[in-house]
């Protein structure tokens, strides 16, 4: 016997009492160390001290009180079981069924937001058509290169207006 | 078809299918071993034996969820640990009654002083003061240490199972109970050495 397996042995013998046979190699290892026998033995008095606990105090009627209180939970019978599996069942459908709505709603909601988005847009765009339309009735450009010109369009005195004269000339 | 070696799995599950008689043999065959084991975490007997009574009514309550490949004593031991571990939280939160009240009708307090209790038949003062000390001794470990070495009596559960009782590995287990017991030695050692123990 090594180490590991006196070890292994120590702790069966925690568990249980050890076999005859288990006790001769025990023995055998221990005529080989001496120095572990006074701990082994004290090790003994202790797994014999725990065995040796006496029971609990128990009434005599534990048995009944246990059974008048399961009368009072009812017994689980099979239809009862199934009443309680329909139960659980029909809430996670529920459930699902739920998350489903919420799912969908949300990408309803979406979809519509998408599409007024792009109405609007639609909109704009016609706007700034109808815009630029309407930009043909300007008069021609080369009347605005003259700054001076445009300044003084907005001007009543009788020499702006010779001065506009003089311009469309 | 269910081929489980554990004869109380065949048991349990006809509790499942609403056997009261199958229920009545596994509350018989473990109603010791429970109390056993949250007699030696609550203090009070009466309480402790309210306490294993309440295990049993949730092994019924919780039928339906019995896996047939658990072990049964490993699933009803865990059940007893939860709900003991749950009165020592409760307790925690709510402190128990005083030591200085008393019962109505006469001056016995209501908590025995723990030096004052006694364990054994009263023929036998020897050992019950000898089985008190140990008593003692296992009571002052830390819950998990005093779990693992109540488990680990009689043969009736193996290191595996009491690591599953536990939530933890086999060898985390084994050095639980390693510590558990040099504490335990430590404490009963005059007792230990004189041989006071010895059968």
């Amino acid at each position: 016997m090594n180490d590991s397996e006196f070890q292994d042995l120590l702790e069966e013998s925690w568990r249980r009492p050890l076999t005859e046979e288990e006790q001769m190699q025990l023995n055998a290892w221990l005529a080989t160390r001496p120095e572990a026998r006074a701990a082994w033995e004290e090790d003994a008095a202790l797994n014999r001290s725990l065995q040796n606990l006496p029971d609990a105090p128990l009434s005599s009627n534990f048995t009944a009180l246990v059974m008048q209180a399961v009368q009072r939970q009812a017994l689980p019978t099979p239809r009862t079981h199934s009443t309680v599996r329909l139960r659980l069942w029909w809430r996670r459908l529920s459930w699902g069924v739920a998350c489903a709505t919420v799912a969908i709603s949300a990408v309803w909601v979406g979809l519509q937001q998408h599409h007024h988005n792009n109405e609007l847009r639609a909109r704009e765009v016609a706007t700034g058509l109808a815009v630029l339309a309407n930009v043909t009735t300007l008069s021609d450009p080369a009347v605005l290169s003259d700054f001076d010109a445009i300044q003084r369009l907005s001007l009543t005195s009788d020499d702006d207006e010779e001065l506009y004269a003089v311009l469309n000339n | 078809m269910f081929t489980s070696p554990d004869p109380d799995a065949h048991l349990m599950l006809r509790v499942k299918q609403g056997d009261a008689a199958a229920f009545e043999e596994l509350v018989d065959k473990y109603k010791q071993p429970v109390m056993n084991f949250v007699y030696r975490t609550l203090p009070d007997a009466t309480e402790a034996e309210d306490l294993a009574q309440h295990v049993f009514l949730q092994v019924f309550k919780s039928a339906h969820r019995y896996e047939a490949a658990a072990k049964f004593s490993t699933w009803l031991f865990t059940i007893a640990r939860n709900l003991c571990l749950n009165e020592i939280r409760r307790r925690i939160r709510h402190p128990a009654d005083s030591l200085d009240e008393t019962y109505p009708d006469d001056d016995r307090p209501i908590r025995q002083p723990q030096e004052t209790r006694n364990f054994s038949p009263p023929d036998s003062l020897l050992h019950a003061e000898l089985e008190g000390k140990v008593e003692e001794a296992l009571a002052a470990l830390p819950e998990k240490q005093r779990t693992a070495i109540l488990m680990c009596r009689g043969d009736e559960h193996s290191y595996e199972d009491i690591a599953k009782i536990l939530g933890c590995s086999v060898s985390a287990t084994k050095s639980l109970i390693h510590r558990g017991r040099e504490t335990l030695k430590e404490k009963l050692k005059p007792y230990l050495r004189t041989g006071a123990w010895k059968a």
